[in-house]
Formats: structure tokens, sequence, C-alpha cells
């Protein structure tokens, strides 16, 4: 067990961490060429492949200057700041980490994020500079942002290069000497964590572990602490990165196990895996179930397309089970799932590579976060969808859910990043200058306003250098109504939307603008209203066609005249019916384009 | 019931709105024309007509010289003993009393004449030749020359028209003793001098629909039937021709760009009029054979653009098979329930504040 270390490597996007990763995997000679790209971060790869490589932990056979030989699990921890509960598991699995900073960006928001759960985690944390390689390399300001953004000190900060390779020896020399070994009692009973799992399709889920007592070995039955669901052992091993059968994981080791388990449910990240023979071996801390923060409908957009929907959706769950769904049925869009996602990233990942499993469009609807509806008898309601807010008249008041945000911005963006979070319904909580050039701003928000667009906009006033990170704090009273859009008297509950009093009225009147833009006109007057409870407060009327007829005559060609006639019904199968009214798909996806605007 | 129709696909100038197969200064190549059509003609050697349409393109142009030649053509090779009617297209530009005369004399009996409006502002807005007082003339030079069934062209929407000048003409045209009116709505289509130069002062939709509607009420005053969508007619004098294409009837088209109906196989002409004088009998195009289910959908639809004759569906599953106009019999049931359609036992028709926006109406009858 001395001569085990676990580590993972933590790392703003883009900071290089992949890389560092092929090059320690190069220089230890577990893959021998370049073109071996990224091995521990490449869906690509891992769609090509079939899921069964997924990689999430290498076992690197090291051999240090002293000629000691050692095995150090390098786990990997997922890239964004939804998943900070998965990253708390990767770590948790670990005893030391590898910090690291890319030279010409320095400390970012997802580095201080990254570090702070690192050190709450108790793990040696090594600080590395990558990319010193690079011209425009800051490596004495890297080192100033590490001391006093992080607290760590400079003294311990390693300089290395995942291109070049420059400096990866002297920070494995450091994963051995600095991160101390596993601890554990290998005849203790079992205990062990699951950090991720995957889904294949013959085996069922193979729940990434980290054994901390005793060991776990094929036919021995094994018990998942939160659901006391039992199991039996048939495979376990250690990822090379390719899977490769052992004898045993013991204690202090990182490996996987395969024990028939189908659902993804029952093998839960953060869940610890036990021996039934000792269901009072206590759990190792910090589990918690996925929690869904922000919610979408997505609806085929051809109805008959719903079993594919289902299928992809059902697949695609068996590798995300942080991903909920239940079905829901909307009377504008038809048949479709509510999904639940961990934060926003999560549900633009998702939705995009689900279109992609699914082979075709869908149709997403404005995300919405769980609001907590208070009655007047003091019940609370959490609804996750506008849709499904009860009436006005038994509504105390409503609570949505706040974050609280670390933006870390150069200097010269401050102004247009601040005014953007202003007009979020930002509070200011804190504004600090880390070093001359950045400045480092809390804010709370509520969750509901930064779900759509607000981190590609964070983006985009300070031209790619703000980075951002959030928490979640809780529910705070707002003063939020709910507005239904009526399409000639027809309630078009995907349009529904809860905004604030003071708000709701421009943006009703901007949707009700586009709708009146979008939906064709009949041979009947449309009245588009939005209302709160039954009051209206906006409308637009599209006036109806006065004309709609061939009235020449072409000849003979009525081939011709078919065709018009079918085109033009053509048009109308895309429609959906809002009562008499034909509404185009991208009248539904209007939310959307307003928040862009 | 058999129609012969000649597409003349030459004109002096294009006019804003014609998106008809027609080419300006071309008129040099009709005498080559008249013998082109002679040989396609072959193709339908002996087939027996009931009538007779000369549409363009400017069908005037043909004049007294290649008229006669064109129609002894015709003569020979189909099978015209038991026409009913024979119209030709006249434009006021070229309708001259000897023209009229000689057509009368060759077996024409019918004159659509291109009117299009009697007010000179709008004539020229339109991008037409000629000017009111030409187009009235027309009329009267045909009657002169012993027509007794003459027809005019009128457009709806025309730039800076509105009903007091709509219906100077409508008033103009009756006063002239036509027998039959086309009213035609201007809709403003792809690759037309108006789709690439829009003009000024156009009718909303919503004033052409008034203008039809104010139109339809005037001409039913004085005597007319609205019997098809676009036509109107002094009881007796509907065009027959026109008729059976829209009850659905065979008809040759000779000319490039002439649709044809025979054999139940729609076919057409490539608008092409350089390779149609190289070889008549190789320009057919686009021919589809429709099955059964789709032809009487297709039939349908047609028949409901005539708003009192309308249609049958006994008649119709009786020719086409009751299994193959299932489908079509639900839909109109189903339409009529609505208000979309007027039925009295079998027999269905489009209610009159339909017509304008008959599309959608049209379009779900021709198939779910």
């Amino acid at each position: 067990m001395k001569n085990i270390r676990n580590f993972c490597i933590i790392a703003h996007i883009d900071h290089g961490k992949s890389t560092l990763a092929d090059r320690i995997l190069e220089l230890t000679g577990v893959t021998h060429t370049n073109d071996v790209a990224q091995i521990l971060d490449n869906m690509e790869l891992e769609r090509e492949r079939g899921i069964t490589i997924k990689a999430k932990a290498v076992r690197i056979p090291y051999t240090a200057k002293n000629g000691d030989k050692y095995f150090l699990n390098l786990i990997d921890t997922p890239g964004h700041v939804d998943f900070n509960y998965e990253v708390s598991r990767s770590l948790k699995a670990c005893e030391g980490a590898i910090l690291l900073v890319d030279a010409t960006q320095g400390v970012e928001a997802q580095t201080i994020a990254n570090a702070y759960l690192a050190i709450d985690a108790g793990l040696e944390i090594i600080p590395a500079i990558n990319k010193i390689d690079l011209p425009n390399a800051m490596v004495d300001e890297c080192k100033v942002e590490i001391e006093e953004m992080l607290g760590l000190s400079s003294d311990d900060v390693l300089l290395v290069s995942g291109k070049t390779g420059f400096g990866v020896p002297e920070l494995l020399e450091a994963v051995v000497s600095r991160i101390p070994p596993p601890k554990g009692e290998p005849e203790n009973p079992l205990s062990c964590l699951i950090f991720d799992s995957y889904y294949d399709s013959y085996r069922g889920v193979i729940p990434h572990i980290r054994v901390f007592d005793g060991k776990i070995v094929p036919h021995m039955k094994i018990m998942m602490k939160s659901t006391g669901k039992i199991f039996e052992v048939d495979e376990v091993g250690y990822f090379l990165p390719e899977l490769a059968v052992s004898e045993a994981i013991s204690t202090g080791e990182v490996g996987y196990v395969s024990a028939v388990i189908r659902d993804v449910h029952d093998a839960s990240v953060g869940d610890t895996i036990i021996s039934p023979e000792h269901p009072e071996t206590p759990a190792i801390p910090g589990f918690r179930r996925a929690q869904s923060m922000v919610f979408c409908g997505i609806y085929p957009i051809n109805t008959g397309d719903y079993p594919k929907l289902t299928a992809a959706l059902e697949k695609f769950q068996l590798n995300d089970s942080s991903l909920i769904y239940e079905k829901e049925t909307s009377a504008a869009l038809g048949y479709g799932y509510r999904l639940g996602f961990l934060g926003m990233l999560h549900m633009d990942i998702t939705i995009e590579r689900l279109k992609r499993e699914y082979g075709q469009d869908l149709i997403a609807t404005m995300p919405s976060v769980i609001y907590k509806v208070i009655t007047h008898t003091g019940e609370t309601l959490m609804i996750d969808n506008p849709s499904k807010f009860p009436n006005l008249g038994i509504i105390h008041h409503i609570e949505e859910p706040i974050i609280k945000v670390k933006i870390i911005v150069p200097k010269d963006y401050i102004g247009p990043v601040m005014e953007l979070s202003e007009s979020k319904r930002g509070t200011l909580i804190n504004m600090e200058h880390p070093d001359v050039r950045r400045a480092l701003l809390t804010y709370d928000f509520p969750l509901a306003e930064i779900i759509s667009g607000y981190y590609d906009k964070l983006k985009s006033v300070s031209r790619g250098y703000a980075s951002m990170d959030y928490e979640f704090v809780g529910y705070k009273p707002g003063d939020l109504v709910k507005v239904d859009i009526l399409v000639k008297g027809n309630q078009v509950d995907a349009l529904s939307f809860i905004a604030t009093r003071e708000r709701a009225i421009t943006r009703s009147r901007a949707l009700i603008h586009q709708l009146r833009k979008l939906i064709p006109r009949h041979n009947f007057e449309i009245p588009l209203q939005a209302v709160i409870g039954g009051k209206v407060i906006a409308r637009e009327d599209i006036v109806a066609t006065r004309k709609d007829v061939l009235a020449k005559c072409y000849g003979g060609d009525i081939t011709r005249k078919r065709k018009l006639l079918e085109k033009q019904k053509e048009g109308k199968k895309k429609m959906k019916m809002v009562g008499a009214v034909e509404v185009p798909q991208e009248a539904f996806l209007v939310l959307l384009k307003l928040e862009d605007e | 019931m058999t129609g012969l129709y000649i597409h003349v696909p030459f004109c002096i100038k294009k006019c804003g709105y014609c998106d008809f197969y027609s080419l300006p200064d071309k008129t040099g190549l009709i005498s080559e024309y008249v013998e082109a059509i002679k040989q396609e003609a072959c193709r339908y050697h002996r087939l027996e007509c009931d009538t007779l349409y000369i549409g363009g393109g400017t069908p005037s142009l043909l004049g007294t010289k290649y008229l006669p030649s064109l129609l002894s053509g015709l003569y020979q090779t189909f099978d015209l003993r038991k026409e009913t009617e024979a119209t030709i297209e006249v434009n006021p530009d070229s309708a001259s009393f000897d023209f009229f005369k000689t057509a009368k004399m060759k077996g024409i009996s019918r004159i659509s004449i291109g009117v299009q409006s009697l007010i000179n502002a709008e004539l020229k807005a339109a991008g037409r030749i000629h000017d009111a007082k030409q187009a009235a003339n027309a009329v009267m030079e045909a009657r002169r020359a012993g027509f007794e069934s003459i027809s005019a062209d009128l457009i709806i929407g025309l730039p800076g028209q509105d009903w007091r000048s709509l219906r100077f003409s409508l008033d103009s045209l009756t006063g002239l003793n036509i027998q039959h009116l086309s009213l035609y709505c201007l809709s403003i289509e792809q690759d037309t001098p108006f789709a690439t130069n829009r003009p000024q002062g156009l009718p909303s939709d919503n004033v052409q629909a008034e203008l039809y509607e104010q139109s339809v009420d005037f001409l039913e005053h004085h005597g007319f039937i609205h019997y098809e969508i676009s036509n109107f007619a002094q009881p007796g004098f509907e065009c027959q021709h026109n008729l059976n294409y829209w009850r659905g009837g065979e008809y040759v088209g000779l000319g490039p760009a002439a649709a044809s109906h025979l054999k139940c196989k729609r076919y057409k002409n490539k608008a092409d009029l350089e390779a149609y004088l190289k070889n008549p009998l190789g320009q057919i195009t686009e021919e589809e054979t429709l099955a059964p289910a789709e032809k009487s959908a297709e039939e349908a639809m047609l028949r409901l653009r005539l708003l009192e004759e309308g249609l049958d569906i006994d008649e119709i599953s009786k020719r086409f098979g009751e299994t193959n106009t299932e489908a079509l019999t639900r839909r109109l049931v189903r339409l009529a329930a609505g208000g979309l359609l007027l039925r009295k036992g079998s027999k269905y028709r489009l209610p009159a504040e339909k017509v304008l926006v008959s599309n959608p109406i049209l379009a779900a009858v021709l198939r779910d």
C-alpha cells in the first residue's frame, strides 16, 4: 500500500489537463506514441470505440529515481462547473491533486473552486504552472496568484509543459514524494467508494471504485450502502487504461467491479460498497443523490418520433445517471419528456449529445428552475414547470433558487460584466483584487436568470477572458408572477413563463410581438394575449387573411395548381394546432430567443 | 369530352404580371411555329375533340396570314366534326376587324379579349401596350365581325386600382354587351417583371378581397352567373373548354409549355420555343399518372372550383371505385361538418363566403 499513490489533476477548462495526462502516460510507458490523443478526455474516441474504453482512471506503473516501484492511479475529474459533486467524489478517491494553472491565463474561477474542493477534501496539493514553453507565459504573476488566491506557498510550485514534457519527471517525483500513500485496513470489512461508472450493454453498470478498507474479489457478495441491494461480483480489475482483470482490488487501490448491476440507479456515484455480512459499515461521508437544478421539456418535432426519442433517452441515461427524466404532455407540443439537469452546462451538453444520439432535431423548451410555491395554508409546492403553477388565489408567495457566482475578470471588462450581471438581477456581494490585472467578483443570482445564455454573454462581454463558477446557496422569496400566453383564447402551456412583476410586462410585450410575426395569418382574427391570473397585460391581434385563393387558371396546367396546394398542405403539417390556430414550431421557442436579445 | 389547346408563345412585350410562357420579339418565327404545331398534331391523328382553345401569349399575332394556316392544319389532323366551341385569345393592340372576320370565317366561334382594365393609368402600370380605347374597340369590332360569344379578362389588384376604377371597367364592359368575364386577382409570381421590380401602389390583399366581393355582387346584379372562382357568364355562355378542365376532363395541348391530360396521364411540353421548333414531338416532360385515389381527389379539388355545379361524390365513386374514394369521402364529410363545404346529399360545393380563402379547403380535399 505504501507504493500506491492516488491522485488527480484539477484545472480550469483548457489549462492543459489532458495534454499533461497524455505526457504522463507516455513518459511512464503506458502509451507509446504521440498519436494517442488525450486518453482521459476524448468524447470522439469514446464514441468511436464504444463506451467500454471510457477510462476515468488509469493505473500507471512508475519507477522512482531511487529505484522504488509504484502504482500511480490517475483519476479523472469531470471538466465543468455543474459537476461539483462528481468532482468532489473523484477527489474523495485520492490523497493528492496536481493543481494545474495555465501560465498564460493565470488562476481562473474554476481553478479556485476545484482547489477549495481539494483542500476541503484534505488532499495534498501540488501546484503546477503549465504551458511555460509559451512566449507569453507569466510565471511570476501566476505564482503570486497561487499564493494570494489559493493560499498555497509559491515555493511548492512546479513548472511544467504538457506539450514539451518539460518538468513532467519532476512532477511525477513530487507525486510520489509529496502525496501520502493511502491508509486503510485490509483486514477490516469492505468499504469502497463509487466515484464513477459506465454502462456496458452486456455486463450492466460497471462502477469505478476506490477501496478504503478490506478487499473486493470475484464471487463475493457486495451491498450498496444507500439502497441495501446485494449483488454478486463476477469480475474485478484495473484500468491500464483498457480493462485488465485481476484477482482482487485491495485497500488503497483503484479499479472496476462488474456485478451484473442492471439499473444505473443501483450504483450511484458517491455511494459506498460494503459487505452484506457487515451492513453496519458506515457510509463514506458526502454521498448524495444527483440533484436536478435546471429543467426543460424536450419534444420530437413529429409526434410519431416519440418512441425513437424514448429509446434515445433510455440509452443515454445509462451513462449519465445524473440526468433525470419523466414523461410530460404539452397541449401545444404533444408527448415529450421533462428533463432534470445538474446545471445549465449539463443541460446544454446533454441536449446536444441527445440530439446526436436521437439522430434528429428536437424541440427543447425554455429551461426552468424549481420554484417553491408557498400556499396560504402553509403548504410548500416544488414546481419545475411554469405551466404547472397553481392558481394565483392559493399562492402566498413564491421562492426561487439563488446561487453564488464567482467571476474572475480582467479589470478592463469589470464594467460590462457588472452591467450584464445587474441586468440579470445579480447582487454584488464582494469585489476583490487578487492581483493588479484582475478582479474576483462574487454575486448572488437568481438561478433562473442565468440558466439560459448568461455564461455565453459573460464570455462575449469579456472577450472570452472572464471565467465563472457557482454554487447553490438556497431559496429566497421573490416578487414573481406567472405569465400565461393565450392564442385565440387557448392557453399555450409551452409558452408560460415566470418573471418578476417588474419585468413581466416588457417581456410579455416582446414575446407577443414575436409571436405575431411567427404565426401565419388565418382566415379569422387571432388575438394573442399575455395574462397574469385573469388580467391581460399585453395583446396584439393577427388580422384575418381575406384572400388565399388560386384565382388564375394556368391554362390546363392542373399539376402545377395541385402541387401548389399540396405544398401549402405540407407546410401545415409541420404546424402544431392550438385550438383552431396553426402555430409553427419556432413559435414555441420564442422564449429562448427573447433571452438572446 | 376532349379539349384541344394550342399555346401561342409570342407577344410584342411581356406584361408586368405575366408568368405564362411567351417570348417578345420572336414573331419572325411564327411561320415555323405553325408548321411545328402541325407536326406535333400528327401524334393525335384523328383524335375527336369537342372544343378548341387558342391561347397564349398573344394568338392574335398569328394575324390573317397564319391563323387560317394553323386552323386548316388542325382541321386536317383532328376530328373536329363535333366541335361546339372554338375560342381564340385576342390582344386589343392586334385586334383588327379583318382579323376577327378571318377568324369568324375559319370557324372560330368565341373571342376572349385581354382587356385587363379600361383605365389607361392601370393599363400602363400593368405594362400593357394598348390603351382603354383600343380595348373597348376590340370588343366592338369583334361584335361587328359577327361574334356572339365574347369574353373579356379583367385584373383585380392593379397598381392604383380602387372600387371606383374597377367599377368603371366593369360598367363599361357590361355596357359593351360581353357574355363572359374572367376576373383574375393579381399575384406577383417569380421571374416576372413585377417580381424583380415591384410596382408602387399595389392594393393590399384586403383591398383585393373587397374588390373581388364587390365585383361578384356587381356582376351577379348584371345577370352573370359566378360559375367558377374567377369566371362569370351569362346563362349558356360558360366556357366549355375551361369547364372541361375543371371537370377533370381530357385535353391535348400543342405548342411549347402546353399541358395535356389524356388517358389518365398528365404531361406537358417543355417551355422552350427553339427546341420545340427543332423537334416538336420530343418535348414531353413532367409526365404523371396518378393512382385512382389521388386522381379522384384531384378531380374533386377541380370540381369544387365550379361554384354552382360542385361535385357529386357518388358519381365520382362510381367512376373511380368505392375503395379509392373512401378517404376522399371522409375528408369531404369532415369539411362539410366544419362548415367549410356545403353538402346536399352526395353533392358538395364551396360556400360563397369561403371562395376567397378556398386554398386551405381545397388542399384539405386533396389529402389528409
